[in-house]
């Protein structure tokens, strides 16, 4: 007979409970009691009914915690276990949900936790839609309304892209098998540059596929980025919560998907007029600035007309420096011939005098002292000369 | 320019349309010399002009994937569906 420690039996329970399947994942109906909140933001209650009582543990971060309170009735779920420290028998719930709403509800609740857990609607994880998308691929299903309008909103918009399509049921039970189907195909084309997932406005059950694990991980697993467009406005399936963007509508997901072709044309227009305003402007400034350039180097010219003019007042003044030296020189000798012809003999001699010569010397008789009475001499009057003799002293 | 003008079927509507919003901004940047200036607009102009041919000559284009429920539909419905497309 074997004896056991206490903690033996407590690890076994442990062990037993944790091997359970129905006590590993199950949903528990009670009303909150015992309720305290630990300063590490756990949760510590009591469930109970008429007649039993299960201790509760809802770890930091649970999921709805929120509605916990004394008193409420709540639905748990989580798993059961022993606190072998204690060996009291506990339920570590997950995930609290209010009394009252559905299973499909809470199984909703449920997938939530698990994949925001894992980190499928991490912002940070969500990708960039392309501003110009060449092939898009669009899973919905071929005979509703919403293919019709995502095509002609496309042609409308944006008519450069191609729209590879993969359709598939959008409700009921072969749905979700169909749009994993369908990202397969996405993910076998290598050039894909986004997925639109979409389908029009149903009930919680409509559109349930859309909030199925196997969708939701096919999402996640997109290459390519995924916009989500599943039922109204205020329809928010998981594949929204997973998509890289979110669409309210289908039509509203065809027009985030690409860019508008009127807008694209208008900006197109507005750079065309851009780019010639700005060459004609810049071809202005250039001339304008060539004038000006021309301008300032016609003022640093040479003065030509200045230096003829110059030159030529040079070359008269020039002129008139040798006509007055020549003029200067002329009267000089006309003074010269004036006092030259004062000092011509036949003028003398025009005026009466005479020149007295000795006849056998030829010397000119300018004193009495040189004859004597006989001497011959030559007189020269003015017109011819004759002989004549000295008489007496 | 030395450059052949590429050929438009080779340029996408992308392509096109980001090197006319670079050139742009080239342009406006300023500091070019003439003949670069005069380049950019040239091509600014052919870059506009490709982008409005796409844009005008372009047809929305549709292929279908292949999928599994694709197949059934085409089997179960076989006509019907054709016409539901167009």
């Amino acid at each position: 007979m074997p004896v056991y420690a206490v903690s033996q039996i407590t690890r076994y329970l442990k062990d037993s409970l944790e091997a359970d399947s129905l006590l590993n994942d199950l949903w528990m109906r009670g009303e909150v009691s015992n309720l305290t909140r630990s300063a590490a933001g756990h949760y510590y209650f009591t469930l109970k009914d008429a007649t039993s009582q299960v201790r509760c543990v809802m770890f930091r971060p649970g999921y709805g915690g929120e509605h916990l309170a004394e008193g409420a009735a709540v639905i748990a779920h989580g798993r059961i276990s022993i606190y072998e420290v204690r060996g009291d028998l506990q339920l570590i719930a997950d995930l609290a949900q209010p009394e009252g709403v559905g299973e499909l509800h809470l199984e909703l609740e449920r997938l939530k936790m698990k994949l925001e857990a894992e980190g499928l609607f991490q912002v940070s994880r969500k990708r960039p839609l392309p501003d110009f998308p060449k092939r898009i691929g669009v899973a919905t299903s071929p005979t509703g309304a919403v293919w019709h309008d995502i095509q002609n909103i496309l042609r409308r918009r944006y008519p450069l892209v191609e729209l590879a399509f993969a359709p598939t049921p959008v409700q009921g039970d072969t749905a979700a098998a169909g749009i994993v189907d369908a990202f397969d195909a996405f993910n076998a084309e290598d050039d894909l540059d986004l997925v639109i997932l979409a389908r029009g406005g149903g009930s919680l059950e409509d559109l349930w596929p859309f909030n199925e694990e196997p969708v939701a991980r096919a999402i996640y697993a997109s290459r390519a980025p995924v916009i989500s467009a599943v039922g109204h406005e205020t329809d928010y399936t998981i594949a929204d919560m997973v998509a890289d963007c979110r669409a309210p509508t289908p039509s509203a997901a065809a027009e985030l998907a690409a860019p508008d072709m009127d807008e694209l044309l208008e900006r197109i227009h507005y750079h065309q007029r851009g780019i010639y305003q700005w060459i004609s402007g810049d071809l202005s400034d250039r001339s304008r600035d060539l004038d000006q350039t021309y301008r300032q180097l016609e003022r640093h010219a040479p003065d030509v007309p200045s230096w003829r003019q110059r030159i030529d007042d040079l070359s008269q003044g020039n002129a008139r420096a040798l006509d007055s030296y020549l003029n200067l020189r002329g009267e000089r000798l006309s003074a010269l011939e004036s006092r030259m012809a004062s000092l011509n003999p036949a003028g003398v001699l025009a005026r009466g005098y005479a020149v007295v010569q000795r006849q056998d010397s030829r010397e000119p008789v300018t004193s009495v002292e040189q004859v004597s009475p006989g001497d011959d001499l030559d007189i020269t009057v003015a017109g011819g000369g004759f002989p004549a003799r000295v008489t007496s002293p | 320019m030395s450059n052949e003008e590429p050929k438009n079927e080779e340029i996408t509507f992308e392509e096109a349309y980001t090197s006319l919003e670079e050139t742009v901004r080239a342009l406006e940047e300023g500091g070019l010399s003439l003949a670069e200036a005069t380049r950019l607009f040239e091509e600014g102009t052919r870059l506009a002009r490709i982008c409005n041919e796409l844009l005008s000559a372009a047809e929305l284009r549709i292929t279908r994937l292949q999928t599994a429920y694709g197949e059934q539909m085409r089997l179960l419905t076989g006509e019907r569906e054709q016409d539901a497309e167009d």
